[in-house]
């Protein structure tokens, strides 16, 4: 089903040259190579039927669909997302959700790949917050999410290179990293009580940490698969339940908190390939 | 580290910045009109927080906005930082964990099943997509998600140290009774700037003082499984 995407890469890849972020490359053989690099990592071998499962990773299935979406003329307007801008171009695809969040002149601001792809379906093809291709933000059904999928998936393999050229990119950095050891909520924690030590686990799950790049390129390499939900889950998905688990107040999507995590932990995993999709616990 | 008056002399001046703005703060789609590059880091992530609608206006469990949730006391302030705090850090927080201790006039085991109830549960002060209701259920302490206590049971965290046989190890003696109940109710009076909550304090009750006997309990009772390993 999913053949036609990844055919149609090799083709992209040459066309949209300078690829300075690395080649394209399958996300399982990138899920391979991070676990024969790093062969003491509980985190990154905690699940062998996630690894066996990884070839036939649900999430491709919506690259596909996410496909179907991103050309149809769709919406009040009746226009593809051809025109949308992701940081590369209006409809380059290619390295563009590595190097996410970025400041956007035509917005004057910094925003993060679901920000983005929100603004682009409201300004071009019309949509609402009330409409569901907008509003519905989480499960594999989900435009979005399937529009996600297929947009990430452009730069599987790519090294996380999110740009801090420009002085609001790097203050979204700064705060997100000040945000992620700020303490807090009604049990006082902030990320790294969590994130902080290298195959601590909650219950059964082994937790990435965050100074350890190759295992924080596994941990934010969403979307993903989550097995456990049987649903595919994107970063804000992630963000969103850990703020949950943290007791601090309730997270909102498209707002600076968000933004400023997302920053700070893309940047955490810079340099290293990103596993687009991923499949998680 | 975290200057709580060069937080406090910024957030004055982005509030006079956003006012001559007519509060054209963030509203998702425009830029606001505030500089965020003129605050430092610790401004700007205060000013995410308070300033920006990051977060679902509630009411939370212990009562209060989800402002008040989000702002941060001594200790929390105190312990923002990566990594272990320096030696002035760690001493002035076990001295503030000490001020906000009451210690009760006797301490007795309760009963070791409700202990272990209350420590396998991770019930409670949840908010946001889905709120933790606290009429149908009382909120847990969440211990299982950090320690062993139990090796035979597969799912239990490592963040903490392994509790197996913590009774059975140490006794019941009335130092030993005083020591657990000061660690559960406020950890850095022991541990400063630990992971773990504090679950009593003169600000805060998670756990009552009865249900910290309970859980006492499950740690050293010699009838609980934790010290029948
Ligand atoms: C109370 C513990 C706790 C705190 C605090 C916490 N997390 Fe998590 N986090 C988890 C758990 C547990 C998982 C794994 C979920 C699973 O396997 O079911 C996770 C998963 C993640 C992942 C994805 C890794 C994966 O394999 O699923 C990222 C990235 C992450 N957290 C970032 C953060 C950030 C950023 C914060 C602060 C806003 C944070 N976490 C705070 C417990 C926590
Ligand atoms: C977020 C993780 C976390 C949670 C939740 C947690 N703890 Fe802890 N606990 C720790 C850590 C970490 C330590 C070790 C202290 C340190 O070095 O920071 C600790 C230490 C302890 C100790 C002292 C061990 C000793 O050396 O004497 C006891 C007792 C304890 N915890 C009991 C509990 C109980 C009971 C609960 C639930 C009410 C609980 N903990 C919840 C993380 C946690």
């Amino acid at each position: 089903m999913f053949k036609k995407a990844l055919l149609a890469l090799p083709v992209a890849m040459a066309v949209g040259a300078a690829a300075q972020a690395g080649e394209w490359q399958d996300p399982n053989d990138v899920l391979q190579n991070l676990l024969q690099n790093n062969p003491d990592s509980k985190y990154l071998h905690q699940s062998e039927m996630n690894i066996m499962m990884m070839p036939d990773n649900p999430a491709l299935w919506l690259v596909e669909e996410g496909e179907e979406l991103f050309y149809a003329q769709r919406g009040p307007n009746n226009v593809s997302l051809e025109g949308c801008d992701f940081g590369k171009g209006p409809g380059e695809l290619e390295g563009a959700y590595v190097e996410l969040p970025r400041y956007f002149d035509d917005v004057g601001k910094v925003m993060d790949f679901e920000m983005r792809l929100v603004h682009c379906m409201k300004e071009l093809q019309g949509f609402t917050s009330d409409d569901s291709a907008v509003g519905q933000r989480h499960g594999s059904g989900s435009d979005i999410m399937k529009l996600t999928t297929y947009i990430a998936h452009q730069s599987s393999g790519m090294a996380w290179n999110p740009p801090l050229d420009h002085p609001e990119e790097q203050a979204m950095r700064d705060a997100g990293e000040v945000l992620f050891f700020r303490r807090g909520g009604a049990m006082d924690f902030n990320c790294a009580s969590c994130h902080g030590d290298a195959g601590k686990q909650i219950r059964a799950s082994v937790l990435p940490q965050m100074r350890d790049s190759q295992e924080w390129t596994k941990a934010v390499s969403w979307p993903a698969h989550r097995a456990g939900q049987d649903n595919v889950r994107s970063q804000n998905h992630r963000i969103r339940g850990c703020v949950w688990q943290m007791r601090h107040a309730g997270i909102l999507p498209d707002t600076p908190v968000n933004t400023a995590l997302i920053s700070f932990w893309n940047d955490a995993a810079r340099g290293e390939p990103a596993i687009l999709p991923d499949l998680k616990r | 580290m975290f200057k709580k008056n060069a937080v406090a002399a910024g957030m004055a001046a982005f509030a006079s910045v956003a006012l001559a703005a007519g509060c054209a703060v963030a509203d998702g789609s425009k830029g606001s009109d505030v500089d965020i590059t003129a605050m430092s880091a610790e401004e700007l992530a205060e000013y995410f927080i308070f300033e920006t609608g990051s977060f679902r206006d509630q009411e939370m469990q212990e009562g209060g906005t989800w402002r008040d949730r989000m702002t941060q006391d001594d200790i929390q302030k105190a312990c923002s930082m990566e990594g272990n705090p320096d030696g002035e850090t760690a001493g002035r927080v076990v001295a503030m964990a000490r001020a906000s201790y009451e210690a009760p006039e006797s301490i007795e085991l309760g009963d070791w099943r409700k202990g272990a109830e209350l420590a396998d549960s991770g019930f409670g002060y949840r908010m946001g997509h889905n709120n933790d209701n606290h009429g149908q259920r009382e909120p847990g302490g969440n211990c299982y998600n950090c320690h062993v206590f139990d090796p035979r049971v597969s799912v239990q965290g490592t963040i903490g140290p392994s509790l197996v046989n913590y009774g059975a190890n140490r006794g019941t003696s009335e130092a030993v009774l005083r020591y657990v109940h000061e660690v559960i109710s406020n950890p850095h009076q022991y541990f400063p700037c630990t992971e773990m909550p504090r679950f009593n304090t003169v600000d805060r009750q998670l756990l009552t003082d009865e249900q910290i006997s309970h859980i006492m309990a499950y740690l050293l009772d010699p009838e609980s499984p934790v010290n029948n390993q």
